[in-house]
């Protein structure tokens, strides 16, 4: 920690601290967002806000990541989102969403994985990528979408379930092709 | 973890990288611009303050009365006092009624000649 680099109304976050989780927090905010760059952005620069004026207050009780993730999915949740989908109306009245939309293509390979991951319901798929794709545990992927730990583990499992049915039937299908 | 949970992770991982493949904005810049965001929330909050501020003493000085008691200090000019004043004895009203002055006149009192133990009665 730099010196004159914790912030005013949160003593126990820096600056640099966050400027090593900036990535994540953002690609996280990206997944909120619908995969759109310039809400997520957005969303990113309110949870700074929050942590800079001290309204979202850090206490040590996590780790900082799984704590900003949770302002940034609280923000989603609540006013954020209404702000969101106003933007995107407004961008696709104006017929500019192309220029800051993310495709969300993947390989083929993995399309029908990836699809079967956006038709979960909405908390098994955040446990999912919390777990899967950013190296969470059940305990602190819970904490960040605001469930409790058995909760999570729940919909941990069934997202499971889930995608390795998914997974079967692709599997068997390929192997079908194959012969 | 399972080798499907591990298939699982790697296509998901997969899949993501390539969502996120332009990376983040510049965090020094979403920085600014939230430090800037915060300055203009704290600019708005002390106007609306002070325009509270403001109506508050307007109201509070419109309507409370002017206490009664108060001294009302004013510079006096002598003359003005003295041009403005006049004194009149009691007894002059007497003068109006019997269009006489009592003490115009001493009235002679006839001395007396007899003695009395050496004084005059």
């Amino acid at each position: 920690m730099r010196d004159n680099d914790v912030l005013d109304n949160n003593p126990y976050i820096s600056r640099s601290a966050l400027e090593a989780i900036h990535e994540q927090v953002f690609a996280w905010a990206l997944s909120r967002s619908g995969y759109d760059r310039a809400i997520a952005e957005d969303l990113v620069q309110q949870a700074y806000v929050e942590l800079l004026t001290g309204k979202a207050r850090f206490k040590e009780w996590s780790s900082l990541r799984t704590f900003v993730f949770g302002v940034v999915q609280n923000l989603a949740n609540s006013r954020f989102r209404r702000v969101a989908s106003r933007m995107r109306l407004l961008r696709e009245f104006a017929n500019d969403a192309q220029d800051n939309h993310v495709q969300a293509t993947e390989p083929d390979e993995n399309r029908e994985l990836w699809q079967a991951v956006q038709q979960l319901p909405q908390r098994q798929r955040d446990i999912v990528e919390l777990v899967f794709c950013r190296d969470m545990s059940i305990a602190q992927a819970s904490s960040v979408i605001g469930v409790t730990t058995g909760t999570g583990r729940v919909h941990y499992d069934r997202a499971k379930k889930a995608l390795r049915a998914k997974l079967q039937t692709t599997e068997q299908r390929q192997e079908a092709l194959h012969e | 973890m399972s080798e499907q949970d591990k298939n699982i992770r790697t296509a998901l991982r997969h899949a993501q990288d390539l969502v996120e493949a332009d990376g983040a904005p510049e965090f020094g810049r979403v920085w600014a611009a939230a430090e800037i965001r915060v300055r203009e929330q704290r600019k708005r909050r002390y106007a609306g303050f002070a325009a509270a501020a403001a109506a508050t003493v307007l109201v509070v000085g419109l309507l409370s009365p002017t206490d009664p008691s108060s001294p009302d200090f004013r510079y006096l000019d002598i003359d003005e006092l003295l041009g403005s004043t006049s004194w009149s004895a009691p007894s002059d009203t007497l003068l109006p009624t019997h269009q006489i002055d009592l003490y115009q006149d001493v009235p002679m009192l006839i001395e007396s000649t007899e003695r009395y133990e050496g004084s005059l009665l």
